[in-house]
C-alpha cells in the first residue's frame, strides 16, 4: 500500500447473501479533498461504514490513513471526524454540551472537550449560540453542530455525508466556505458524499463515482473532464444540414436547437467545422471550446454505462440503478 | 437670496425651469452639501480560523467513564443526558420514599418506641422485605424507576440518530451497550441496595449495635443485598431489551410494567384456580424472590424448588440480553 494515499482499497468486496453492495474495488484516493458520488444503491453508504471499520469486508483488503480497515477501525475513527447526512443530535441538550460529549466519546478529558467544543462552535459560525438547545436550531445550525462535533478533535479526515443537505442559499454558502477553509487553511482531507455536483465541484479537487457497486470513475475532476472535450457552435440557418454534414464526416454531434456540441478530436476539428459550416451554407455566428461541468462529466459516464439520462436529477433516481 | 434660488413670486420664463431643473448657473459656484454623518463603530467581524488541535485522545476505559458519567449526572446536573424534570421528580420522591425504614428505624432510635421498632428493625424479613417486598416497593419503586429511566435509554438514540454520534467514535457496540446497561443498574443499584445499606448501618448507629449482632445478621444483609443485585439487573436487561427494540420511550417503559406486573398477574390467576405456583417461573420478580427467599433461609411463599426459578432467572435475563445484543448490532451510523 501506498502511504501517501488517503483511502487504498484493492479488490474490496462486500455482500450481503447474495446482493452484492462493492464489487472488487480498486481505489486510490490521495489527501485533499474528495467527492464521493454515485446513484442511490450504488455502494456509497456500505463502502462509507467499510472503510470506517464498521462492517467486515467480504474479501480485498483496504487502508484509511495507513490503518488497516479489517483490524484498525478504532484507530481509523479516532482519526476521522464523520458528519452524518441524517439528524444526529439530542435535540434537548445545548449545542455546546452536545458538542463536547462528542468529543469526550473520542478519550478527550471532559475540560479539554468543553474548551474545544467553544473553539469549534465558533468556527462554524455558532459561537453565539452555543447555549441554545439544538431542538431549536435551524436546519443550517444543526448541519453546523454536526460539522463541530466532527471537526472537535482536529481529525485528519472530515467525511461528511451530504453537508449541504436541506440548506438555504446563505446557509450551503457558510457550509461550502467552512469546508474550504478547513481545506485550505487547516490542510485537513475531506471525503464528501454529495448529490449535489455544483458543491462536490466546489470544494472538492478528486471524485470517485460508485455505481452498482463497481467504481465507475475517479480521479481528479479536471483530468476526468478532459476525456471529453467538445467545440460548443452557435449557428443560424441550416442546421440540420449542418448536422449531417458534420456527422456524415464522422463526427459526434449532440444538438440542442441552434447549439451544437462536437467532440473535439485535435486541432482539424475546427477546421472540419468551418468547412462544413460552407457546404451546408450555415452561419457560424459563435464558437468555443466548451469547458464541461461535473454535471456533464456524469452524463457521458452514465451514458457509456448504457442508461439514457436527461438530466443529474435522473442519475440518482432509484430507477436507473 | 442666492443665484440658484428660487423665490414665489419668480415667473414661470424657460429660464426659471432651467433652473429649476438644473440649477443652472455660471457653472463657477462653489458647491457643497451637508450629507448626515452618523457615527458608525465597526462590528465585530467574524472571522473564520481553523484552529487545529495537537492533544492526546485518552484510551478505552476514558471513553466508557464518559457515556457513564453523561447518564449518571444527568439525573442531577444539566449539560449531561437531559433525563426531565418529571423524571427527576419521581427519582426523588421514590427515593425519600425507599427510606421509609430508614426514617422509621431512626425514629424508634430517637424516641425509644419499642413497638415501632419490632416492625421496622432490621431483621430478616425487613430485610427481604426492604429488597423484594411486592407491595409497594416492587409495584410503585423500583419498576417504576426503571420504566422511566429505560424509556428512551436507545430508542433515544434510534430516533435522533445519535447512535451515529457513538458508533462514528471509536465506541464499540459491546462498550455502548455495556455503559448503557450500567448506568441504569447503577441508578438502580443506588436506589435498592444504597438504601438498604442505609437501612442496616443506622439500626447500628442509632441502636448501639455491637460485633456480635453485625456477625449474626451480616449474612442476611449480604444475602438480601444479592437478592437487590439480581432484581436490578433483571429489570435492566428486560428494561433495554424493550427499549432497543423500540423508537419512542412510551413503549419500553409501559412494556416493562406490564411484563412485570402482566407476568405475575397470571401467575397468580393459576395459582388461585389450580393452587399451583410454578407458573410464577415466568415472573421475573418472582423468580428473584423466590431465590432469595432460598438464600435468606425465610419462609418460601412458593411451592415449586427454587432451583427452577434460578433457572429461569437466568433464561429470562439470557433472552433479555440476547435481544439487545442483537437489536443494538442492528443500530446504524450511517442511516437507519
Amino acid at each position: 500500500m501506498v502511504e501517501d494515499l488517503l483511502i487504498e482499497t484493492k479488490a474490496l468486496s462486500k455482500s450481503y447473501g447474495p446482493h452484492v453492495a462493492l464489487d472488487a474495488l480498486d481505489l486510490s484516493v490521495p489527501y485533499g479533498a474528495t467527492g464521493l458520488l454515485g446513484p442511490n444503491g450504488a455502494g456509497k453508504s456500505t463502502f462509507l461504514k467499510t472503510i470506517l471499520g464498521l462492517i467486515q469486508a467480504t474479501s480485498g483488503e483496504g487502508e484509511v490513513l495507513g490503518h488497516d480497515i479489517r483490524t484498525e477501525g478504532e484507530a481509523i475513527r479516532s482519526r476521522i471526524g464523520y458528519m452524518p447526512e441524517y439528524d444526529a443530535l439530542n435535540p434537548n441538550m445545548d449545542a455546546i454540551h452536545q458538542v463536547r460529549y462528542s468529543g469526550e466519546l473520542l478519550g478527550m478529558n471532559p475540560t479539554v472537550a468543553l474548551s474545544r467544543a467553544h473553539q469549534s462552535l465558533e468556527y462554524v459560525g455558532l459561537g453565539e449560540q452555543r447555549y441554545r438547545e439544538v431542538g431549536s436550531f435551524s436546519t443550517g445550525m444543526k448541519q453546523a453542530t454536526k460539522l463541530a462535533c466532527a471537526l472537535i478533535h482536529d481529525p485528519d479526515l472530515i467525511i461528511a455525508d451530504e453537508p449541504s443537505n436541506g440548506l438555504d442559499s446563505s446557509a450551503r454558502e457558510f457550509m461550502l466556505t467552512t469546508l474550504e477553509t478547513t481545506i485550505r487553511s487547516g490542510q485537513r482531507s475531506v471525503l464528501m458524499a454529495s448529490h449535489l455536483m455544483e458543491d462536490v465541484e466546489r470544494v472538492c479537487e478528486n471524485i470517485v463515482l460508485l455505481h452498482k457497486g463497481h467504481l465507475a470513475a475517479q480521479g481528479r475532476i479536471e483530468d476526468l473532464k478532459a476525456i471529453d472535450k467538445e467545440v460548443e457552435v452557435h449557428v443560424w440557418g441550416h442546421a440540420t444540414e449542418f448536422e449531417n454534414d458534420l456527422s456524415s464526416s464522422g463526427m459526434r454531434v449532440r444538438r440542442e436547437g441552434r447549439v451544437m456540441r462536437i467532440r473535439h478530436d485535435g486541432e482539424e476539428t475546427y477546421d472540419a467545422i468551418l468547412s462544413a459550416a460552407n457546404r451546408s451554407g450555415t452561419q457560424i455566428r459563435r464558437m468555443h471550446d466548451h469547458e464541461a461541468s461535473l454535471e456533464d462529466l456524469f452524463l457521458v459516464i452514465m451514458e457509456r454505462l448504457g442508461y439514457e439520462i436527461k438530466g443529474s436529477d435522473d442519475l440518482f433516481a432509484e430507477g436507473i440503478v | 437670496m442666492s443665484e440658484g434660488d428660487i423665490a414665489a413670486s419668480t415667473p414661470v420664463t424657460g429660464q426659471s425651469r432651467m433652473d429649476s431643473a438644473w440649477g443652472s448657473g455660471g457653472g463657477d459656484e462653489v458647491v457643497s452639501a451637508n450629507v448626515a454623518q452618523a457615527t458608525v463603530e465597526s462590528g465585530q467581524i467574524f472571522e473564520q480560523i481553523y484552529q487545529p488541535w495537537r492533544g492526546i485522545l485518552n484510551p478505552r476505559w476514558m471513553r466508557n467513564w464518559a457515556i457513564l458519567r453523561h447518564h449518571l449526572l444527568g439525573v442531577v446536573k444539566k449539560g449531561h443526558r437531559p433525563w426531565g424534570i418529571f423524571i427527576r421528580l419521581a427519582l426523588l420522591i421514590i427515593l425519600l420514599a425507599s427510606c421509609s425504614d430508614v426514617l422509621l428505624i431512626l425514629l424508634a432510635g430517637v424516641i425509644g418506641e419499642n413497638e415501632l421498632y419490632s416492625m421496622f428493625g432490621v431483621n430478616r424479613d425487613n430485610l427481604y422485605g426492604h429488597v423484594l417486598g411486592f407491595f409497594p416497593r416492587n409495584v410503585l419503586y423500583y419498576p417504576v424507576i426503571a420504566a422511566l429511566l429505560v424509556g428512551g435509554m436507545i430508542s433515544d438514540d434510534r430516533s435522533h440518530g445519535t447512535s451515529a454520534l457513538y458508533f462514528s467514535r471509536p465506541i464499540s457496540r459491546l462498550d455502548y451497550a455495556s455503559m448503557k446497561f450500567l448506568s441504569i443498574a447503577i441508578i438502580l443499584f443506588i436506589f435498592i441496595n444504597g438504601t438498604l445499606a442505609l437501612y442496616y448501618f443506622t439500626e447500628i448507629l442509632v441502636m448501639g449495635r455491637g460485633w456480635s449482632w453485625i456477625i449474626d445478621t451480616f449474612p442476611s444483609f449480604l444475602t438480601a443485598f444479592f437478592g437487590g443485585i439480581l432484581i436490578a439487573f433483571t429489570y435492566t436487561a428486560i428494561g433495554l431489551a424493550l427499549s432497543s427494540v423500540s423508537k419512542g420511550r412510551f413503549f419500553p417503559g409501559i412494556g416493562l410494567i406490564a411484563v412485570i406486573m402482566g407476568t405475575r398477574t397470571l401467575a397468580a390467576i393459576v395459582n388461585g384456580l389450580f393452587d399451583k405456583t410454578i407458573l410464577y417461573v415466568i415472573s421475573p420478580f418472582d423468580c428473584v424472590a423466590h431465590v432469595t427467599q432460598a438464600l435468606m433461609g425465610i419462609e418460601m411463599t412458593y411451592d415449586h424448588p427454587w432451583t427452577w426459578s434460578l433457572a429461569s432467572i437466568i433464561a429470562i435475563n439470557g433472552l433479555a440480553l440476547y435481544v439487545l445484543a442483537t437489536r443494538i448490532s442492528s443500530l446504524e451510523v450511517t442511516r437507519e
